[in-house]
């Protein structure tokens, strides 16, 4: 039987497997240095904190009555870093989600392999990208002074002159929630793919049987089969909304986007929290900042599911 | 069977929409490509979209002599490899622990690792962590914290519980200490979690550049990510003034050489690309059997 010599009662057994707990004893130790010990620094969003004081501060300084969180809400960049958090985590949502379902059942209906195939490896590609390289090849197509696409356009008489895309506050939403799409449909439609291949082959007989033609097969038998799947990436994707979904950092769009003509509608409340934080030195300020984004997200996370049960019975948790 | 009117459409609808797909995907990085190969000036009067109109090579003759990209990419190298070899050993160690059904406080030690999973205390108390312990502004804030990915740990537990008891059992008979049942029975049987973990850990590492941009401000410890975004800020200062286009001497723009830095940081991932695709799609599919 199983590993005799690791049973046994209490400290005997503890004492068998001692190198295996001292696995798994470097892992907590690791978690306690950089998961709880920073989840137990967020007490410095509520005190006069320098971070000079080193660990001492933490515990010595004063508790400053809720002061930072009172500045953030009265600031009068609040309103506008709120709504572009929400938006932008939003419409990133609504275009990123369904985009992979499509592409899946469009790659499904291919019957030539070689061309599947080739579809497939080509839309994985922008998923193993950094941002800064989409930043800089769209800077390359798309940017006011020298977009090889805004040229085009202009050459072909389309339009009049270049589309400020990079750098106006009008395309900021557009623009982060197209290079989303383009950056992470490929890679998401996998779940979708692998999904669809494991529909029995029996079921679109039946359906043909039946008078169902392509779209019919597509809508009677193969969504309501990958309907497991959908559900799972809705999971994963509302969890992490505000970070940027499953494929992208908001804060990385928002960072390299950004820039003094768009600023209005590209800061998202992470981006100020940094800019406060490690750039301008006011680390508690910062902090308190950065767990309003936290706040909010847990939210909406818990509105979405109380919409998902009412919508489809089917809660998220 | 004969084709009906409905498979036409689907199938005319269907090639040309993934068609578009691919050019859309595609286009952009021959592009970029393009750029890199024109001279730099002559891009510039734009009207280059499919080959190089006046081709050369000094673009990235120019790059590898820049001090500040070859610094960057030696750290790059540095980071992907020793980064991927610390996350691989110590995330597969212990996630090789927590897999073992008769690791006392398992259950425990378990829920703490899951519960880690959704929980960050945000950036500012991580940075003042590093501080304390010593981590800012050295070359080790790139590859200490990212040793262990939580990820890897849960799909390693379902990935090593697949593993059968008698194949760890036999290392056991011969009365091998753990970390040498680990490492030689072990991990040789447990490849595609391996490959998946070290090569999602490769392009994670090679791409990173907010890491540098928060935790460190020596600039021989930059990698060369971090010295694209800088390079970003300078290319709009730049053409943003007309002077350039005058001076025939300037053989090299801000853009060419960005155009010229981002082949050179998609060359390793493209050459890799078409044998690591299997790996990573196996390792997607490891990852959401979870669920």
């Amino acid at each position: 039987m199983l590993n005799k010599e690791l049973r046994g009662k209490g400290w005997v057994r503890y004492k068998r497997q001692f190198e295996l707990q001292l696995f798994a004893y470097l892992g907590i130790v690791f978690l306690a240095v950089f998961s709880w010990a920073p989840l137990f620094g967020l007490i410095i969003a509520f005190k006069d904190y320098s971070i000079n004081t080193g660990i001492s501060g933490i515990f010595t300084s004063q508790w400053n009555n809720f002061k930072f969180f009172k500045e953030f809400f009265t600031s009068y960049r609040f309103s506008e870093l709120l709504r572009n958090t929400i938006v932008v985590s939003v419409l990133k949502l609504i275009f990123t989600f369904p985009a992979p379902i499509i592409l899946a059942l469009l790659l499904s209906e291919v019957r030539v392999s070689f061309f599947k195939r080739f579809v497939q490896t080509v839309s994985y590609l922008p998923n193993f990208i950094s941002w800064v390289l989409v930043y800089t090849i769209t800077y390359n197509l798309l940017s006011e002074e020298v977009g090889a696409i805004n040229n085009l356009m202009v050459n072909l008489g389309i339009i009049e002159k270049p589309l400020p895309i990079m750098s106006s506050p009008d395309h900021f939403y557009s623009l982060a929630v197209g290079l989303s799409v383009w950056k992470t449909t490929g890679w998401s439609a996998i779940i979708f793919l692998a999904a669809i291949s494991g529909v029995d082959p029996a079921l679109y007989e039946a359906a043909s049987i039946d008078g169902a033609g392509r779209l019919g097969r597509i809508w009677h038998v193969t969504l309501p089969s990958i309907r497991g799947a959908i559900i799972t990436v809705l999971i994963i994707s509302i969890g992490g909304m505000l970070g940027g979904g499953m494929g992208g950092s908001n804060f990385e769009i928002s960072y390299l986007f950004g820039n003094p003509n768009n600023y209005k509608t590209a800061d998202i409340i992470q981006k100020y929290a940094f800019d406060m934080g490690l750039k301008n030195g006011r680390f508690a300020f910062a902090t308190a900042v950065d767990l309003c984004q936290s706040i909010i997200s847990v939210t909406l996370v818990l509105i979405s599911n109380k919409i998902a049960k009412m919508i489809s019975g089917e809660g998220l948790f | 069977m004969k084709k009906t009117l409905e498979d036409w459409i689907v199938d005319i609808v269907v090639w040309v929409s993934l068609l578009l797909v691919a050019f859309i995907t595609l286009y952009p990085f021959w592009y970029i490509i393009i750029a890199s190969f024109n001279e730099g000036v002559d891009m510039m009067r734009g009207g280059v979209y499919w080959i190089p109109r006046k081709f050369t090579t000094y673009n990235y003759v120019d790059f590898f002599r820049s001090s500040e990209w070859l610094s960057g990419l030696k750290v790059s190298v540095l980071r992907t490899l020793i980064g991927t070899i610390l996350t691989v050993t110590f995330t597969s160690m212990v996630s090789y622990a927590l897999s073992r059904k008769d690791l006392m406080f398992g259950n425990t030690y378990r829920f703490m690792f899951i519960m880690s999973m959704y929980v960050s205390g945000g950036l500012i108390p991580f940075y003042v962590v590093l501080r304390i312990v010593g981590l800012l502004n050295t070359f080790y804030v790139y590859v200490i914290p990212t040793m262990l990915n939580l990820f890897f740990v849960l799909v390693g537990i379902n990935f090593f519980r697949s593993i059968p008891e008698s194949v760890i059992e036999s290392g056991r008979l011969d009365g091998a200490l753990e970390i040498t049942i680990f490492f030689r029975i072990v991990l040789p049987v447990s490849k595609p979690f391996i490959a998946t973990l070290a090569l999602f850990s490769a392009v994670h590492q090679w791409n990173s550049w907010l890491d540098s941009t928060y935790y460190v401000n020596t600039n021989s410890l930059r990698p060369m990510a971090y010295y694209m975004v800088s390079q970003i800020n300078r290319t709009i200062s730049s053409t943003s003034s007309s002077q350039i286009l005058d001076s025939s001497a300037v053989k090299v723009t801000a853009l060419s050489t960005q155009a010229t830095s981002v082949v050179v940081s998609m060359f390793p991932i493209l050459c890799v690309y078409p044998f690591l695709q299997k790996y990573f799609v196996q390792g997607m599919m490891i990852g959401s059997v979870k669920g």
